[in-house]
């Protein structure tokens, strides 16, 4: 199996899905990486020659950012928004959305599993329902 | 959705006029503004503000990390003390 960037290594998949395992490597990205690569996208990921993959790797590589520090990047914004005590470093903070979305209901991506309050309004039919 | 670059950001006018004039005067009294949509601007740096978040001014020291958020950004303007049965007001 082919090994890019590190410790990812997609499976047999067509390579245009099989970058994606890589963080920060979505489907325009993937586009755009092998079209400069040009190599056909409905390769499989194990079909590909060395000298493909370093190609791939190389692009990557000098362009984009991926991974570990591209992790290390959105955490600093992050760590900024807090530091500076601003709305959007609150919501962070308190892990609820940032985004100015409803918490009445729904935000369970921010908010984790549900905790059932008692004589909450709703949730008696939540119950039987 | 972002603002359109043509603008440019938005400063409130007579705001940015009395940072300037504090500057010069290296006055350290903070400035009580309403304008929480002023945009914070690199001269504002170092600067004290007082923004009203709607019933009162809370101090707002701008750093560096703050250029380009905007001062209502903040001053909470809601108040949320938790739900539960824990007797603190």
């Amino acid at each position: 199996m082919p090994r890019v960037v590190g410790v990812d290594i997609p499976n047999n998949k067509r390579i245009e899905y099989a970058l994606r395992y890589i963080y920060g490597v979505g489907p325009k990205v993937a586009e755009r990486i092998l079209k400069e690569a040009q190599i056909e996208p409905e390769v499989k990921a194990k079909d590909l020659t060395e000298d493909e993959v370093s190609r791939i790797a190389g692009i990557i590589e000098r362009n984009y950012q991926v991974e570990g520090p591209l992790r290390r990047i959105v955490q600093g914004n992050i760590a900024r928004l807090r530091d500076i005590g601003c709305y959007r470093g609150l919501r962070h903070r308190r892990g609820l959305p940032v985004r100015g979305q409803r918490t009445r209901t729904n935000a369970r991506t921010r908010k984790g599993p549900k905790k059932t309050v008692a004589g909450k309004k709703g949730v008696k039919e939540l119950s039987r329902g | 959705m972002a603002r359109s670059q043509k603008k440019g950001p938005h400063v409130e006018e007579k705001l940015f006029r009395k940072v300037m004039v504090a500057k010069q005067t290296s006055s350290f009294v903070p400035i009580r503004t309403w304008a929480r949509r002023c945009m914070i601007v690199p001269e504002f740096i170092g600067q004290k503000f007082e923004v009203h978040n709607g019933r009162t001014f809370l101090p707002v020291t701008i750093t560096e990390d703050m250029v380009g958020h905007k001062l209502g950004e903040f001053s909470p303007t809601r108040t949320y003390r938790g739900h539960g049965a824990g007797k603190k007001k």
